[in-house]
């Protein structure tokens, strides 16, 4: 684990993904960075390419072309180094119900390298940070949707990663549960992490991001800061109004 | 290196906590090995160890009927019943009791076949020393003894009621004709010498031809000596036990794929996998866990199985189960069928969208893989082409192993063949759940 924060943890060099048997690329030349201390809102509709961006960076998956470094390591040379710098806070709980809180931690903690008392220390520093001390011993099943969230994005930063992937972290949980995680991300971000962070709910975005980077079809149509990017925009007031314009009203299944 | 035992731990705990998992991995096979074994045992003794209940209609009331009635008996294996209800049973309540499966068989002697038998040795006799002779060569109708049987028995069964009556006929007509040649030969020869010696030869016959004893027909020519080919002379007894107990225990190792595919199913679904493929370990090791914890899991199971084996059948009457004397070659086999058996979990929670695809195809195709095996009837008793399929199961050489260690002295070294065969099934599975991994990858959006 290095303790020197990396000026820029990510940076992504011309993506580029086709699935087998798709005629259309689900990703076309993304080019994105992210700085120390910053939370790149990727945002998009449903099928634009987000989850497949972030399944790449995240070693997940392979692109046809395109380069991603992590903390300056190529993901796809060196890969088991590059995952050692990053953390992954999926869209599903990521988190095995019949065990424990605690029990998840410790196993993910020390898939992550993590041993002995400091894999200890860091699983109730988690536990803490995400408001889960009183129920670290319970079953993750018996959790509300917002204790599981939590829970999840405890297990993505068990090992202090330099840069985080948030798949909507804050998906279908009440309006206490989203404040706590987006103030805890606030926190983490104070202190250096970079994120990815994809959501649909723009105020989230508008208030955690830095930057964000709109990306349909595949594309990265626009990427900035978000009072930058509306103010290019005429007649756009806020992030939700831009993403209207520039991705369309038109549903998508 | 502290990753391959949190796996391992995380594996183990997690299958404490699934209740029907360890339902299906433990309680399953110890009550299927209690079960059929003493379901089979009492099968074994109807059809070898214990008399079979025939009833017996003697309506000749003379020789025939008497001699096959103490043959029977004799034979040790038929009990033989004359009366209902302390009634004398004929012909039809005999038919009637065998219609309604009171009893499995009846055996009608006909009236006069004693009379009938012996008529026929004279003629077959005459005509022998007078090939010439239409009126010697004439036969008659053949008496018959009528075997009835209810149609539930079984082939084996109603083969060896059938076969010991052909044995004890047998011996019967050869000793009638051993007796009738005795009566026939010495007057046929006397006849012969006077015809073609003239005076001479009645001079000759006026002297007594010497008699003969007519037990010759009766005296046994050449001997059957029956008895075990187990390596080093001594085989265990055969029984329910000695099949049951590692068929079974087999047969619930195999069950792992069922809990062990649902598991990978869980993890792909839940996004679990998805974690941990993101963390900075290897995918062998994963794997290696997997496999290790199931490994494990399969040893308690079979150490379980024969514990039932060894305490919990003779406790109910079944033999107890006699494991041989190759602890090491049993660890290498079970270790072995251990692997197979988390190949194919892991083959099958791969290929598997949902945990009911994995569920049901694993739970069907231990079940047919189990059947074609011999686990739940020897292959020796399977038509040929099922015997050929079985070659193929898994489970069949597994049982091979286990059976040839346990029942036929058998080493490691004698069980390498069938060892090697699940080694590579192993590797198989293996390699074929890292080809679908790699060409689907991880379920995400």
């Amino acid at each position: 684990m290095v303790n020197t924060r990396p000026e820029r943890p990510l940076v992504v060099r011309q993506l580029r993904k086709t699935y087998p048997g798709e005629a259309v690329p689900a990703l076309r030349d993304v080019d994105l960075h992210v700085e120390a201390g910053e939370a790149l809102g990727l945002l998009g509709p449903n099928g634009a390419g987000k989850t497949t961006a972030i399944s790449i960076m995240s070693t997940l998956m392979r692109p046809n072309s395109g380069t991603v470094t992590i903390c300056g390591i190529d993901i796809f040379k060196q890969t088991h180094q590059a995952k050692k710098h990053f953390g992954l806070v999926p869209q599903e709980i990521a988190l095995y119900p019949s065990l424990t809180c605690r029990e998840n931690l410790h196993f993910f903690g020390r898939l992550a390298g993590l041993k002995g008392q400091r894999l200890k220390v860091r699983t109730e520093e988690c536990i803490d940070l995400v408001g889960l001390t009183a129920s670290a011993g319970k079953r993750v099943v018996t959790f509300s949707g917002g204790m599981k969230r939590r829970a999840n994005i405890a297990a993505g930063i068990l090992h202090k990663p330099e840069l985080l992937f948030l798949d909507e972290p804050t998906v279908g949980i009440d309006a206490q549960s989203r404040n706590m995680i987006l103030e805890m991300l606030a926190r983490l971000k104070q202190q250096g992490t970079g994120m990815i962070y994809t959501t649909h709910y723009m105020e989230e975005a508008q208030a955690l991001c830095s930057r964000v980077a709109i990306i349909d079809q595949g594309e990265i149509i626009v990427q900035g800061p978000p009072l930058e990017l509306t103010a290019r925009y005429p007649g756009c007031t806020d992030l939700g109004g831009l993403f209207l314009l520039l991705t369309g009203k038109r549903l998508r299944d | 290196m502290t990753r391959l035992p949190a796996t391992i731990f995380k594996e183990l705990l997690l299958l404490s906590r699934d209740r029907a998992g360890l339902l299906v991995l433990f309680l399953m096979p110890a009550v299927l090995v209690i079960v059929v074994s003493l379901v089979q045992e009492n099968i074994l003794k109807v059809t070898g160890e214990t008399t079979i209940r025939v009833l017996f209609v003697d309506q000749d009331r003379q020789l025939l009927g008497q001699v096959i009635e103490t043959q029977l008996k004799q034979s040790g294996t038929i009990e033989i019943a004359k009366e209902l209800s302390g009634r004398p049973v004929d012909e039809k309540t005999a038919r009637i009791a065998v219609e309604d499966g009171d009893f499995q068989f009846a055996v009608i002697i006909p009236a006069g076949a004693t009379e009938a038998v012996q008529k026929r040795v004279n003629r077959q006799i005459m005509s022998a020393f007078a090939p010439g002779d239409a009126a010697a060569g004439s036969n008659g109708d053949m008496p018959r003894v009528t075997v009835l049987f209810d149609p539930l028995v079984q082939g084996t069964f109603r083969a060896s009621v059938t076969n010991a009556l052909h044995i004890i006929l047998l011996t019967l007509e050869l000793e009638m004709k051993a007796r009738a040649v005795s009566e026939i030969f010495p007057r046929q020869l006397g006849r012969i010498l006077q015809k073609t010696m003239g005076p001479q030869g009645t001079a000759a016959v006026g002297k007594p031809l010497p008699a003969m004893n007519p037990e010759w027909g009766r005296q046994r020519l050449l001997g059957i000596a029956s008895l075990q080919a187990a390596r080093g002379g001594v085989g265990k007894r055969p029984s329910s036990v000695q099949q049951n107990v590692p068929a079974w225990a087999l047969f619930g190792m195999f069950f792992i794929v069922v809990p062990m595919g649902g598991s990978l199913i869980r993890e792909k679904q839940e996004g679990t996998l998805l974690r941990v493929m993101s963390l900075p370990v290897s995918h062998l090791t994963i794997l290696a866990g997997k496999v290790c914890a199931y490994v494990l899991v399969c040893f308690i199971q079979f150490t379980l199985i024969l514990a039932v084996g060894k305490l919990v059948l003779p406790l109910l009457g079944a033999p107890e189960l006699e494991i041989g004397s190759a602890p090491l070659a049993i660890a290498v086999v079970v270790t072995s069928a251990a692997l197979a058996a988390t190949g194919y979990g892991i083959l099958l929670g791969t290929i598997a969208r949902t945990y009911e695809q994995a569920s049901m195809f694993g739970a069907v195709s231990v079940v047919i893989a189990a059947a074609i095996g011999g686990i739940m009837v020897p292959v020796y008793a399977m038509p040929k082409l099922m015997q050929q399929i079985s070659q193929f199961s898994p489970l069949a050489w597994g049982l091979n192993a286990l059976v040839d260690v346990f029942a036929r002295n058998g080493s490691a070294q004698s069980v390498l063949p069938q060892i090697a065969l699940l080694l590579f099934f192993f590797a198989g599975t293996v390699l074929l759940s890292w080809f679908f991994f790699h060409h689907r990858g991880l379920t995400v959006k």
